[in-house]
């Protein structure tokens, strides 16, 4: 298969601290990769060994077939990239930040400029000074250099930091659009898996700088924990009725029962019927469903003072 | 060096459109200026005693108000300013990029890290060469106005080429602090190393070494210490060439073969 980013064995270590450990991992033309992890994971220290800006300790990273490294000037030509917080150049407009990267990238055609500018709304601000923009505008501002010289490959960091939750419903149309229209490889980072799921074709989530779980975001969804929440004005029988039943009853303390049971979890109705059954008819009886937050946070075992 | 032009041209208007060329231009037209009211005040001492810019027990030694003496303090200001004021040109030109943390939009392009320091390179070099014609500029207008004699047509061409040799000199040792700003990351390295730099080369200059350390090449070999002082000699010269190569080629390693965090 024709991958627009391989890694392998990719690893970057300060001292005896591994910022990124043996990671490998593939990305193919036209999928929008979903990099996820907490902050510190290791997520931008991979991101600045694909765009040759740190020598790996060991592995190697290769971009769209050539091996990523410093003087790759034409595979660099073929990459838009937005790492960490973007900035320009505080005295410069808008349209002449966008202008030195215009130059910079080699793109001869003059338009690209105020192309860029109107696909990112921000023609408003062309001849605002870059220092004076809001914090939003200079993250679209990161994104228009990403995207100014039209790149196969978009390798971006935490695109939608600073947005306002219709920025990040605009950037992730965006997005989309240039993958689905325009085959454009989109590897994004992120530490909110909520916003990766909508967006990404498939996740990589990093933890301590190791790649511990990737997926298809469809399998996303069979992967949440799922449970049933029972409900009874005497909690005390319901449980032992429950217990009787078979089923573990959790959690231990105060509040409704929770079935984790998948017989408990497909089948409501026969957990009613026991109870009635019992003589303890429920209150509240309902499937629950892990929000992807807490999935994540439990795959990184973060779940400290997290329920479940 | 692929791109070149382009990073000459982004590397232009960045310097151009900051305020750094307004404020070099006015720091080291201090030169002229303070060298002019020298030249004032030894050309009429009662005169500046009247008006209280000197104390009455003020005694003004050596040196004539004249053309040669005025051309001679030009050449010694841009030796010692120069040094602090190209040396802020580099740090600025450098430094800048990580202050702003504008680098890392720099260093996956197709135009070369190599271009771009390369033409960063440049700008430092022009700019300070166009301050240099700037000191010499004020200078001729500044004495004129005083009316200095000695003037000839052959004395300022010559002060040109020493105005313009010492300047060259100072040029080529701000390098390393190109180098210190990118190795350090911002302004504040490479001003400690510009600062100890100056002020190694006042003291080992004084203690008779000057010839020796590139710093102090410049201001002696303009003539701050008296024309019978120290022997700048020809190794004193290539000492300058080689710290002025060793920076470039420092700051060039730096930006293509460091990591950049």
């Amino acid at each position: 298969m024709d991958n627009a980013i391989t890694t392998a064995g990719l690893t970057k270590g300060y001292g005896d601290r591994m910022a990124v450990d043996r990671l490998s991992l593939r990305v193919g033309r036209g999928e929008i990769y979903g990099f996820l992890g907490l902050n510190g994971a290791g997520k931008t220290t991979t991101i600045r060994m694909l765009l040759g800006m740190l020598r790996p300790t060991a592995g190697v990273a290769r971009i769209l077939g050539v091996q990523a490294h410093p003087g790759a000037g034409g595979l660099w030509s073929r990459v838009g990239y937005l790492v960490e917080t973007p900035h320009a150049y505080p005295e410069l407009t808008v349209r002449q930040n966008l202008e030195v990267i215009r130059r910079l990238r080699r793109v001869a055609d003059s338009k690209a400029v105020e192309r860029t500018m109107e696909r990112l709304a921000l023609d408003p601000y062309a001849d605002r000074r870059a220092g004076t923009l809001s914090l939003g505008n200079a993250q679209r501002l990161g994104l228009a250099k990403a995207l100014l010289h039209e790149p196969e490959l978009l390798i971006l960091d935490e695109p939608a930091n600073g947005l306002d939750p219709a920025g990040v419903v605009e950037v992730r149309e965006l997005l989309l659009g240039l993958a689905q229209e325009r085959g454009v490889t989109v590897f994004m980072s992120s530490h909110i898996l909520s916003e990766v799921a909508r967006l990404a074709t498939r996740i990589g989530v990093i933890h301590h700088g190791r790649l511990i779980e990737e997926l298809e975001s469809a399998a996303l969804e069979g992967r949440r924990r799922r449970w049933l929440v029972v409900d009874a004005r005497d909690r005390r029988a319901a449980r032992a009725a429950l217990s009787n039943a078979g089923f573990a009853v959790g959690p231990d303390e105060d509040g409704p029962l929770e079935l984790t049971d998948p017989r408990a979890v497909a089948g409501p109705d026969d957990v009613a019927r026991l109870l009635v059954g019992a003589g303890v008819p429920p209150t509240r009886l309902g499937v629950e469903q892990e929000d992807l937050e807490t999935h994540f946070l439990r795959l990184v075992g973060a779940e400290k003072g997290v329920r479940r | 060096m692929k791109g070149m032009a382009a990073a000459l041209w982004t590397e232009g208007l960045k310097a151009g459109r900051s305020k750094m060329p307004w404020l070099t231009g006015l720091g080291i037209s201090l030169a002229p200026l303070v060298g002019g009211l020298f030249m004032m005040i030894l050309k009429d001492p009662q005169w500046a005693r009247r008006f209280g810019l000197i104390t009455t027990k003020a005694q003004i030694r050596g040196g004539a108000a004249d053309w040669p003496a005025y051309f001679g303090l030009l050449a010694q200001a841009v030796a010692v300013g120069g040094a602090i004021v190209f040396g802020l040109v580099a740090i600025w030109v450098f430094g800048r990029e990580y202050s702003d943390r504008t680098v890392t939009d720099l260093l996956a392009l197709p135009t070369s890290r190599g271009a771009i320091v390369g033409a960063k390179f440049v700008v430092i070099a022009s700019w300070s060469a166009a301050l240099t014609a700037l000191v010499y500029a004020l200078g001729l207008g500044i004495g004129a106005a005083i009316g200095l004699p000695g003037w000839s047509i052959g004395l300022a061409i010559d002060a040109a080429g020493r105005l313009g040799a010492t300047a060259a000199l100072t040029i080529a040792l701000v390098s390393p602090f190109a180098w210190a700003a990118s190795a350090g990351r911002g302004y504040l390295p490479p001003i400690g190393a510009m600062f100890l730099a100056i002020f190694l080369s006042q003291v080992i200059a004084a203690l008779g070494w000057g010839a020796y350390f590139p710093w102090s090449v410049p201001a002696l070999s303009s003539g701050v210490a008296g024309p019978d002082a120290q022997h700048v000699e020809a190794g004193s010269y290539l000492l300058v060439a080689l710290t002025g190569a060793a920076g470039m080629a420092g700051t060039l390693a730096w930006w293509r073969f460091a990591d950049q965090t």
